[in-house]
């Protein structure tokens, strides 16, 4: 089928589009205006903004550690719309009202992915996809620890990609989960592993390695040590130069954008991390912007979470040994009469404001993390309009505003710049070529929102959401109830690797490793396959 | 669902379709039904969740009981846990906490190689049994197979008040025991405080909600100064992977009413064999894939089964399904006790036998539009 949206401004940044026109989508794809022919539906969009649709590469949607958090909070009536925990159907929904038409769940250790995987596949409406967790696994630790080459660390990542169905590889605090099942509080960037010689540094640069020696078109995805604590820049910092010449991805850089100025010793730092991201190409970032609230904060950083069970509002957290990562669940409460909060809305305000390329910094909120991912749309209105940010700023704590330079900062985000940000540089982050722009031959999957004077307004409910050139929201309501897909990679390696993992898995586990492998689409209910993406050559 | 499934209304056999649509009009003519039992995979309780969405029902488990034990705790005041493969690499100390481990995990010895050092950090490992056969009808639970340090530690009083008095006297705290019969919980606090990763194993369908807090607290209170974790035992009749598909799916666990625009979770409230017995209810779906076992209220109200064979009802339902075990018969995803999560099972012993949520979507389909 033919279709066609006409009289809208086209913002698409990745093909130098920005312009009054016409778009064509003919099954499923946008294609070049055909000569003559007519379209069997036209979608009149005049007045409205015409935007790939959203990617959100750091939301934390689905596993083991989001459905605790389901369970432990009840009273943040996790069926209703606007929370912190969403059931699937509420997170599709709210998503693709926003124009979001994938999302990536950034935090799935291997041995809990079949379980990410069913949830994955009761959101309607929006493609998925998964981050693998790798650095605190017995099995690499003990590959690292027995001086294992570089090839056969990429045939271990590669085979837990395949097996867990992932996108790419994340690391959380590498070696520190590890460290804590051995009863240690803190853990730094060159800090070891007990009883070994491995350090955060030396995980990081080998993942880095078998993500290059793979060809995944993510680089490693970090979450970096010290999270959340006063002075920690230094550590991100650090973690930049680590990193040497190759790429990395460092999330949520807000929770790590700390200095100990000021008079309660907590300031922001971030001026320093956006001029380190802004010298340093192979450095790409997310933010995870705070916004006041309740939430809950999910993280695989069990270590972090056990030292911040103290914070937790209302008063109970879960804490898990996992295989692997585990990880915690501590629910939180940003006040805007907290100095420290304060402080970190504004340090997440100027990273946004103060890295000068579109392309090397994303849009997220490490939801639920700094805030529910339906805070997206106020968080676009405050970058986008200075006036917005100044008005709040005037509702926070004097004495936090004064160690951060965010009143300093007259920046105001430009259309093309935020298609940049949740669309252009998402897609080609993950490798998606037919995803992140309106070229001829890219997926049909279009967010056309209503021009208005309160940018919230118009980001909450978009105008128009097609998904693979059917529309399925209209004025932020669905009218239709699709299934997309999950997105994975596929890296070769040699099976070999299979003969070592059946050892190690039989003996120290007791169980067959080929266990914990995601099953086919089919049974985890999905209705459409795994789309593979391509590695790199 | 396929040819070769089978089912009765009335008691006489009829094609699955007829009898789904019987179902279909018994749940439509309902004013309150209830699905319950759901002894099922996920896709099966991904289905009884849309079927009770459908009617405006609710929904709840044959297990929840216990499924409940443990999730009061948790959000009451939440947790510190460990998986299986933990326990087995790493737990230098596992206390076995009260009765019923082996019959809510039989392979659990062998599984976390109890009478083994642990196999990633190595040493020795000491398993102690706390209270054994104290619970009403409660067996031993652990033997000491495979042999290894393994001492079991009794004070003649059942197991909350024991662990009351050990969390005492770990936190250094006076207790109103005699020296005599505080003197083994003293030594077990002194074994406890000097593991490097303890592990307490427990089983909720054994112990009830204020033990477990009690245990969990005492964890809680290690943690100060070593490690140590909790191993919750998953409940019978697939009960953990149902809880978990609820959660995602509803925001909630099993005990769930779908009749306003929103779910209401209620423990009290949306129990099946309450809203039965007390006549709330008026029809219920009552599912059991994994054993052959009748709901507890006969044919109080109209009811469709979902059973496997040779599944004998005193009374027989209105409508019987005979259905797969999740698995068994047909490929599953399941909680699996041995790995600490939710995996697939391919089928053991494949057949023809309809599955739970074939059957439920067939009727979900038949009823009438609303």
């Amino acid at each position: 089928m033919l279709t066609r949206l006409t009289g809208g401004r086209i913002v698409d940044p990745a093909n130098g589009r920005d312009g009054i026109g016409d778009l064509w989508l003919r099954d499923g794809r946008i294609v070049t205006a055909p000569d003559g022919a007519r379209a069997e539906e036209t979608h009149d969009v005049t007045g409205c903004i015409v935007m790939a649709g959203g990617i959100d590469i750091h939301t934390h949607v689905a596993g083991t550690n989001v459905n605790t958090a389901r369970l432990l909070l009840p009273e943040l009536r996790a069926a209703t719309a606007a929370e912190s925990v969403p059931i699937t159907e509420t997170i599709g929904r709210l998503y693709a009202a926003m124009g979001y038409t994938m999302v990536v769940e950034p935090a799935i250790s291997p041995h809990v992915a079949p379980q990410a995987h069913l949830e994955l596949a009761d959101i309607p409406l929006i493609d998925t996809a998964i981050l693998a967790v790798l650095g605190n696994d017995d099995y690499l630790l003990r590959l690292m620890d027995a001086n294992e080459g570089e090839s056969a660390i990429a045939d271990y990542a590669a085979r837990v990609l395949s097996g867990s169905r992932a996108i790419g590889i994340k690391a959380i605090n590498p070696g520190a989960a590890a460290a804590f099942k051995s009863n240690v509080r803190s853990f730094g960037l060159d800090d070891a592993v007990p009883n070994s010689e491995i350090t955060s540094r030396a995980i990081i640069n080998t993942l880095q390695a078998a993500t290059e020696t793979l060809g995944l078109p993510h680089p490693l995805h970090l979450h970096c040590s010290n999270l959340g604590m006063p002075g920690n820049a230094d550590t991100a910092l650090a973690t930049m130069e680590a990193a040497g010449d190759a790429r990395l991805h460092i999330a949520h850089l807000q929770f790590y954008a700390y200095g100990k100025e000021g008079p309660r010793g907590f300031s922001s730092a971030a001026p320093l991390l956006a001029e380190a991201v802004n010298a340093k190409r192979n450095i790409t970032a997310d933010i995870g912007q705070v916004m006041f609230g309740q939430t809950v904060t999910i993280s695989s950083d069990v270590l972090r979470q056990f030292n911040a069970r103290g914070s937790a509002r209302p008063r109970k957290s879960v804490i898990i040994d996992g295989d692997g990562n585990g990880g915690g669940i501590v629910p939180y409460r940003y006040r805007k009469t907290d100095f420290f909060n304060a402080v970190q809305w504004a340090a997440g305000l100027e990273l946004f404001l103060l890295i000068n390329d579109p392309w090397r910094v994303f849009f997220t909120t490490d939801h639920p993390n700094g805030a529910p991912f339906t805070a997206y749309p106020d968080l676009l209105a405050l970058l986008m309009d200075r006036s917005v940010r100044a008005k709040q700023m005037e509702t926070l704590p004097k004495e936090a505003m004064e160690v951060t330079t965010l009143a300093s900062i007259t920046r105001e985000y430009t259309l093309p710049e935020i298609a940049i940000m949740t669309r252009a540089a998402p897609a080609r982050l993950l490798g998606l070529a037919d995803r992140g722009h309106l070229g001829a031959g890219a997926r049909a999957d279009v967010a056309v929102y209503r021009t208005q004077a309160d940018i919230a307004a118009m980001f909450r409910d978009a105008a128009l959401v097609l998904k693979d050139g059917v529309p399925i929201i209209r004025d932020g309501v669905p009218v239709a109830r699709s299934f997309g897909r999950a997105v994975t990679v596929r890296p070769e390696f040699d099976a070999a690797i299979n003969r070592g993992l059946s050892g190690f898995y039989e003996k120290i586990y007791g169980v067959s490793h080929l266990a914990f492998d995601v099953p086919a689409a089919e049974a985890l209910g999905r209705s459409q396959a795994f789309e593979a993406v391509p590695c790199r050559t | 669902m396929t040819e070769a499934a089978k089912a009765w209304l009335n008691g006489q056999p009829v094609t699955p379709a007829r009898a789904a649509a019987a179902a279909a009009s018994l749940l439509a003519a309902s004013r309150s039904a209830v699905v319950a039992g759901l002894g099922t995979d996920v896709a099966g309780a991904r289905a009884s969740v849309a079927l009770a969405q459908a009617i405006g029902g609710s929904i709840d488990h044959m297990d929840a009981d216990a499924v409940l034990a443990n999730l009061e705790v948790l959000r009451r005041s939440g947790w510190i846990v460990t998986t299986p493969l933990q326990t087995r690499a790493r737990a230098d100390l596992v206390l076995l906490a009260g009765d019923g481990l082996v019959e809510a995990w039989p392979d659990m010895a062998e599984r976390l190689a109890l009478g083994e050092a642990p196999t990633v950090t190595g040493g020795s490992r000491r398993v102690v049994h706390l209270c054994p056969g104290t619970s009403p009808g409660g067996a031993a639970g652990h033997d000491g197979r495979g042999g290894g340090d393994f001492q079991t530690v009794a004070t003649g009083q059942p197991i909350l008040p024991t662990l009351a008095a050990l969390r005492a006297i770990a936190s250094g705290r006076n207790t109103s025991l005699d020296d005599a019969a505080a003197a083994p919980l003293r030594d077990l606090a002194a074994t406890l405080a000097a593991a490097r990763f303890g592990v307490a194993v427990w089983s909720s369908a054994t112990l009830d909600t204020l033990a477990i807090e009690m245990l969990c607290g005492l964890i809680d209170d290690l943690n100060r100064k070593t490690r140590f974790a909790g191993l919750p035992l998953a409940p019978a009749n697939g009960a953990e992977a149902v809880a978990q598909a609820l959660a995602w799916t509803t925001g909630f666990p099993p005990r769930t009413g779908f009749a306003s625009s929103a779910p209401r979770h209620d423990p009290w409230r949306f129990d099946a064999q309450r809203l039965i017995g007390c006549g709330e209810a008026d029809a219920a779906v009552w599912i059991s894939a994994f054993s052959p076992k009748p709901p507890d209220w006969d044919n109080a109200v109209p009811t469709i089964a979902l059973v496997p064979s040779g599944t004998v009802f005193r009374t027989p339902p209105n409508v019987v399904f005979e259905v797969g075990r999740p698995g068994g018969d047909h490929e599953a995803m399941l909680f699996d006790p041995a790995l600490g999560g939710i995996a697939f099972a391919a089928a053991s012993a494949p057949s023809a036998a309809a599955s739970v949520a074939a059957t439920l979507a067939a009727i979900t389909a038949a009823l009438p539009p609303c």
